[in-house]
């Protein structure tokens, strides 16, 4: 998933070249403002964590270990600072289930863009651990591999988790008619 | 009626595209056998198109420009952030290409001596020369705005009576900013920008006002006799309703 061309601007951004940490914020500002507003849905508070991860991998790219992907490196950030801004903000206590809890008889078939607004509803039902690989797997396509390597762990808990969090999507769909 | 765990595993790996052929065929022969496994399968693979279909966002415009501005400047020897620094260190050749070409940088940085407090309403023919920026120390204050129509980041220097405000910002529509200093002795001494046009400027007694639309840099020169302590106060307007309203501070403790 690394661009051909990202250990080069990487090697140059440590030397402080501003322009090849255009080039990276570039190609990955979008990714990382789309996973961190999958896991917090808000745009606010989307922006706020993307500017914070590239922040954060500019101060570090000393730590950063070159013989590694720097997607993982960089989706990993973004995924905990996601997780912090989550448990600074208290967020899950405020869900909004509006679009989630729209009654709807059984038998009555959702429309595409129903099913997407309950699916985003029913996505922030679920914890941020099984967001994360929802995240990681259907909005990055990682493989399970990938996702084992962002998340550094196993890949047979990258399946379980994967499993689970579709699992528990199925369910609040069906709970709000939306499956 | 519960469905093995294996084939459950079996069916979320298939729809994952991560099977290998032995378990794909012992999936299929699974299926074939099982109402329950088609319809697990069946609803994850509904529930896997939903998700995959879910739209991309996209970021702020202004975002990158907000980043790129809270990015500190490498190889720099003192906190130097600012549009002057820039101007005349490393990048200098940059700037001074354009200065040769003569279409990409307007500046208009007067003297002291040749000028009054009366207003301006129109400095584009303004001649002069560049105070040494080496006089120039750290950044007194800074504020960075992150607005839905104007975001980046507004710095206030100075250098013995002269006051610099350090403008770089992105607006996604026009935007007026008006910046009113509290003591009316200061006077407005010249503006440099980095573009050929897209910045207007008026100024009169305690007060420059602005227009831009865009990713504009440039600055605004005051001059404050005696260095005294002052506040700028600025607004920013959107067809004439304030959008946004901040204010730096010069305290000359330095």
């Amino acid at each position: 998933m690394d661009k051909p061309d990202d250990t080069k601007l990487i090697e140059r951004c440590i030397k402080g070249d501003r322009q090849a940490f255009e080039s990276l914020l570039l190609q990955y500002e979008k990714p990382v403002y789309n996973a961190a507003y999958r896991m917090l849905h808000s745009p606010e508070d989307a922006r706020d964590v993307t500017q914070n991860v590239f922040l954060k991998v500019y101060q570090n790219f000393g730590s950063f270990d070159p013989s590694r992907r720097f997607f993982s490196w960089i989706y990993r950030i973004t995924l905990n600072e996601s997780i912090n801004w989550i448990d600074k903000a208290n967020r899950l206590t405020s869900l909004d289930h509006e679009t989630a809890d729209q009654g709807r008889g059984p038998g009555q078939q959702a429309s595409a863009d129903e099913l997407s607004k309950g699916l985003e509803a029913a996505l922030m039902t679920i914890k941020a651990d099984y967001r994360a690989v929802i995240v990681l797997k259907h909005l990055m396509g990682c493989s399970y591999g990938e996702i084992g390597d962002i998340l550094e762990i196993p890949e047979k808990k990258v399946k379980s988790r994967l499993f689970t969090a579709r699992q528990l999507l199925k369910d609040e769909l069906t709970r709000t008619g939306m499956h | 009626m519960a469905i093995e765990q294996k084939y459950v595993d079996l069916i979320n790996a298939d729809i994952d595209g991560e099977i290998t052929a032995a378990e794909q065929a012992d999936l299929q022969a699974f299926l074939a056998d099982s109402v329950d496994g088609r319809e697990l399968h069946a609803e994850l693979m509904t529930l896997n198109g939903a998700l995959d279909a879910l739209e991309e966002q996209d970021p702020p415009p202004y975002l990158r420009h907000v980043i790129m501005s809270r990015i500190p400047t490498q190889q720099v020897k003192r906190q130097t952030d600012g549009f002057l620094y820039s101007m005349f260190m490393s990048p200098v050749l940059r700037y001074a290409g354009s200065f040769a070409a003569g279409a990409l940088l307007m500046m208009s940085v007067i003297g002291s001596d040749r000028i009054s407090d009366t207003a301006f309403d129109d400095v584009s023919g303004l001649v002069g020369t560049m105070t040494d920026p080496a006089a120039l120390g750290p950044a007194d204050d800074k504020i960075d705005i992150t607005q839905n129509t104007v975001a980046g980041t507004i710095s206030l220097r100075s250098a013995g009576s002269m006051l610099v405000l350090d403008f770089d910002l992105m607006a996604s529509e026009k935007i007026d900013i008006i910046a009113d200093y509290t003591d009316k002795t200061i006077w407005f001494n010249g503006f440099a920008q980095l573009e050929s046009s897209g910045t207007s400027l008026s100024a009169e007694t305690g007060r420059v006002s602005l227009s831009m639309e865009g990713k504009r840099r440039y600055a605004v020169f005051l001059h404050n006799e005696g260095g005294r302590e002052t506040t700028v106060n600025l607004r920013f307007k959107v067809d004439g309703e304030v959008v946004h309203e901040a204010s730096l501070n010069f305290t000359p403790s330095r």
